[in-house]
C-alpha cells in the first residue's frame, strides 16, 4: 500500500526526514512513532502530497505521489494533526463539502456522510456547529471527513492528542475496528498508543528510521533485565537471603513491608523466568504467597532504549566533529 | 470544474452567512449615498459640464471606500485557512490547486459585484424620484459598471495574491490596500511633468485607472482596458498559484 524509497526532506540545513524507507501492505496496522520532531509528520505531509521530497519517491496504492499527486490522494483519507475544521459550518455540512470535494456524487456523498457519522457516532451533534463541538467530538469529526470516501489508506496524524483518558479509551477502540477495513498509518508520540493498537511499529528518531517490527518482538529484542514482583508472608529476612542463591537471579530489593507481609522485586537475568523456582521455595519452607508477577519490559523500554542509543551517537559524532 | 464549483459555492455561503458581507455592503452603501447627495447639491450649485456619473466616478471620495472594500473582501481568503491549518485538508483532498484559486478568486469577485451593485440603482432611482431625464446618458452608466467591474477583478486578484503570501489576515489586507493605492497613484503620474502627447504620456495614461472611468462614464467602451485590467488579473492570479504550490518546495 505504501513504498517509500529513500524520502528525504531538507529544510534551509537541516534535514527533517533523512533518507527513510520502509513499507506498508496493505491491511496492516502500523504506528508510527518518534518523539516530538522526528520527522513523522513531514513524512506523512510528503506521503499526501502537501510537501515535496528533496529526494527520493514514494508510492501509494500503487501510483507515485509527483506523477499522480491526484489519485494518490484519492487512494487517502488523512487527518491532520490537530484536526484542523471549518469552525462556521455545522458537522453534516462540514462533512458533505469535504465528501463532495473528494469526487462523490450529490446523492453518494449523503449516504457516505451518513455512514461515516454511524461510524464516528456522531449522530447526536449533526446540526451542531463545528466550532461549539468538543474536542473529541471534533476528533471524531476529522476521522468521519477522514473515512467518507472510504479511502483504502487512513493516515492519522496524532490522532488521540488532547483527548482525555476516556475519549482517549474510545478512540483507540474505533481505530482497531477501523482496522479491520483499512490500512492504517498512525503517527504518535504515545507508546501505549501503539501497543494496543498496531500489528507494527516503525521507530523514527531525528528523520531516520531506529526500528521497524511487531511491538512484541521490539520488546523481545530488548537486552534488558527481567523483574519479577513478589509478596510473601514469613521470614523475610532468610527469605531475601534464600532467593539471592536462585539461579538466575542478581539482585533483590525488599519495597515493603506491610504487617507480616512483604513485597519483594527480584532482579533477574534477561530472558530468564524464575518464576516456578521462587514458587518451588516459598512451598518448601511453608511461607505464603500472595503475588507473584514477572513485569514485562514494555515498549517504552523498547523506545527509551533505542532513542537513547542514538543520542549517545550523535553526542559522540559531534566530539569527532571538533 | 466540479470541484472549481463546490468551492465557490462554499466560499460565496461563507461570505453571505457571516455579518462581514452584509455589514461591508450597509456601510459602502451608506457612504456612497452621501456622496451621491453631496454631489447633487454641489451640482445645483454650480453648473458643471460633466455628467451626474461622470462627477461621481471621477471623485477622490468615491476611490477611497472603493479600494478599503478589496483588503476586507479578499484578506481571509488563504490567510484564514493557512491559519486554521484546514489548507492542509483542502490541498490533501483529490483537488488541483488552480481549481481551489479559482473557486475562491470568483467568488470573491460576485462578492465584491454584489457589495458595489447597490450603488448603481442611486442613479436610475434618482432619475425615477425626480424625473430628471439630462443627468445622464443611459450609456455611461453601463460603461461606468463595466469600469467598476474591471477594477474590481484586477483589485480582488490583487487580494488574492496578498492572502496566499502569508497567514495573517492583517497583514493581507495591508498589502493589498497598499498595492490597489499605489496602482491607482500610478495612473496620476502623467499629470506631473510630462509633455502631453508623448510616448511616456501615452504609457501612464494606461495604467490610469481614472483615465479609464473618464471614457468608460462618458459612455465609451474602449476595449484596452479591458484587455488590461484581464491580462493582469490572469498574471496575478498566476503568481499566486505558484505562491500556493510553492508551499511544497520552501524551506
Amino acid at each position: 500500500m505504501i513504498e517509500v524509497k529513500d524520502l528525504t526532506k531538507r529544510y534551509a540545513g537541516r534535514t527533517a526526514v533523512d533518507a527513510i524507507s520502509f513499507e506498508v501492505e496493505k491491511g496492516e496496522v502500523v504506528g508510527f512513532l518518534g518523539p516530538n520532531g522526528a520527522g513523522k509528520s513531514t513524512t506523512i505531509r510528503m506521503l499526501t502530497c502537501f510537501l515535496s521530497a528533496s529526494e527520493g519517491t514514494a508510492k501509494v496504492g500503487g501510483y507515485d505521489i509527483y506523477d499522480d499527486s491526484i489519485k494518490v490522494r484519492q487512494h487517502i483519507g488523512y487527518m491532520p494533526e490537530n484536526v484542523p475544521l471549518y469552525p462556521d459550518m455545522r458537522v453534516s455540512e462540514y462533512l458533505n463539502f469535504r465528501a463532495k470535494i473528494k469526487g462523490l456524487r450529490y446523492r453518494e456523498a449523503k449516504r457516505a456522510v451518513s455512514e461515516a457519522m454511524d461510524i464516528c457516532s456522531l449522530a447526536e451533534v449533526e446540526r451542531k456547529m463545528v466550532a461549539t463541538l468538543s474536542k473529541g467530538y471534533k476528533q471524531r469529526v476529522g476521522l468521519a471527513d477522514a473515512l467518507v470516501n472510504k479511502p483504502d489508506l487512513l493516515i492519522l496524524d496524532e490522532p488521540t492528542n488532547g483527548l482525555d483518558p476516556n475519549q482517549i479509551r474510545q478512540a483507540r477502540e474505533l481505530i482497531k475496528r477501523l482496522g479491520d477495513r483499512h490500512t492504517i498509518l498512525i503517527s504518535t508520540h504515545i507508546l501505549s498508543e501503539v501497543e494496543v493498537t498496531c500489528g507494527r511499529v516503525i521507530i523514527i528518531d531525528r528523520g531516520k528510521i531506529k526500528a521497524s517490527d511487531s511491538p512484541q518482538n521490539l520488546i523481545r529484542r530488548l537486552r534488558k533485565p527481567g523483574e519479577i514482583l513478589l509478596e510473601m508472608s514469613g521470614d523475610a529476612e532468610s527469605a531475601e537471603k534464600e532467593l539471592l542463591k536462585l539461579d538466575g537471579v542478581n539482585d533483590v530489593r525488599r519495597l515493603d513491608d506491610r504487617a507480616k507481609w512483604t513485597s519483594f522485586s527480584i532482579t533477574t537475568d534477561p530472558n530468564v523466568d524464575v518464576r516456578e523456582d521462587v514458587a518451588a521455595l516459598i512451598q518448601g519452607e511453608k511461607w505464603k504467597i500472595r503475588e507473584l508477577a514477572s513485569r514485562a519490559a514494555s515498549l517504552e523500554d523498547a523506545f527509551v532504549d533505542l532513542v537513547q542509543e542514538k543520542r549517545g551517537d550523535t553526542a559522540e559524532g559531534k566530539g569527532k566533529g571538533k | 470544474m466540479r470541484t472549481f464549483f463546490i468551492i465557490f459555492l462554499k466560499e460565496l455561503r461563507a461570505f453571505f452567512l457571516s455579518p462581514l458581507a452584509w455589514t461591508v455592503m450597509a456601510l459602502f452603501t451608506f457612504l456612497n449615498g452621501w456622496l451621491f447627495a453631496s454631489m447633487i447639491n454641489a451640482m445645483q450649485m454650480r453648473v458643471s459640464s460633466r455628467s451626474l456619473i461622470y462627477n461621481f466616478f471621477d471623485s477622490g471620495w468615491f476611490w477611497m471606500g472603493f479600494f478599503i472594500l478589496f483588503p476586507l473582501i479578499t484578506m481571509r481568503l488563504f490567510a484564514e485557512e493557512k491559519k486554521m491549518g484546514t489548507i492542509e485538508g483542502l490541498l490533501t483532498a483529490p483537488v488541483r490547486t488552480s481549481e481551489v484559486l479559482l473557486g475562491k478568486y470568483f467568488a470573491a469577485v460576485v462578492v465584491f459585484l454584489v457589495i458595489v451593485t447597490p450603488m448603481y440603482l442611486f442613479f436610475p432611482l434618482f432619475q425615477a424620484v425626480t424625473g430628471e431625464q439630462a443627468a445622464f446618458q443611459g450609456g455611461a452608466l453601463w460603461g461606468a459598471g463595466l469600469g467598476i467591474a474591471l477594477v474590481g477583478i484586477f483589485n480582488v486578484a490583487i487580494g488574492t495574491l496578498a492572502s496566499a503570501l502569508t497567514s495573517n489576515q492583517l497583514i493581507a489586507a495591508m498589502l493589498t490596500f497598499v498595492f490597489a493605492m499605489l496602482h491607482y497613484f500610478l495612473g496620476f503620474l502623467h499629470n506631473f511633468g510630462v509633455v502631453p502627447g508623448s510616448v511616456w504620456t501615452g504609457g501612464m495614461t494606461y495604467f490610469s485607472t481614472t483615465e479609464h472611468m473618464h471614457a468608460l462614464t462618458g459612455g465609451l467602451i474602449d476595449s484596452g482596458p479591458i484587455i488590461y485590467y484581464a491580462s493582469f488579473s490572469i498574471l496575478l492570479l498566476a503568481i499566486t498559484y505558484h505562491v500556493l504550490e510553492s508551499r511544497k518546495w520552501r524551506v
